[in-house]
């Protein structure tokens, strides 16, 4: 419930915020239109960016990788001897 | 297999940057330019930079409620 709070209350000062430029006309009437929706398809630019920059620099750890290998062997071959059917 | 990863990854960020970039000059920059400077000609008039935006968002909603309805539906007959 406070996650979602938090979220409405920054929509409506950002709303307020938008208003309020078109109030004062400190900026151009024309670009104060076009905000939100640049606003918006920057937010959808930048989560796709950081989703880019996580593919790119995404950890791989090979020795873990073999330890799990490892693993999985071991636990296969007690389950094997207990009777336990762990065919793939 | 991390090579793959990290080309797909370089070129949604590519993608993305390239559309912030073309973006932001469409919206902000080019009001301010003369109108007869020639960097206009490479770029669509300005209604579209509304109608794009609001026009993918549309789409991806659609696309959105077709999938969720094709899900709810596939479990169901699954149940049935």
């Amino acid at each position: 419930m406070k996650h979602v709070v938090k979220i409405l209350t920054l929509l409506v000062a950002i709303t307020a915020l938008w208003f309020g430029l078109l109030q004062t006309s400190v900026i151009p009437r024309s670009h104060t239109w076009l905000l939100p929706i640049y606003f918006i398809v920057s937010l959808g630019c930048y989560g796709l960016l950081m989703v880019g920059i996580g593919l790119m620099y995404f950890p791989t750890c090979p020795q873990e990788a073999l330890l799990l290998q490892q693993d999985i062997k071991e636990a296969k071959e007690y389950l094997e001897r207990k009777g336990i059917d762990v065919s793939e | 297999m991390e090579l793959a990863d990290r080309v797909v990854g370089f070129l949604l960020s590519f993608i993305s940057l390239s559309i912030f970039t073309y973006y932001t000059f469409w919206v902000i920059i080019l009001p301010f330019v003369d109108t007869d400077h020639f960097i206009h000609q490479y770029f669509l008039p300005q209604e579209y930079a509304i109608i794009i935006p609001v026009f993918a968002g549309v789409v991806l909603l659609c696309f959105l409620c077709i999938f969720i309805g094709f899900v709810i539906l596939k479990s169901k007959k699954k149940k049935a």
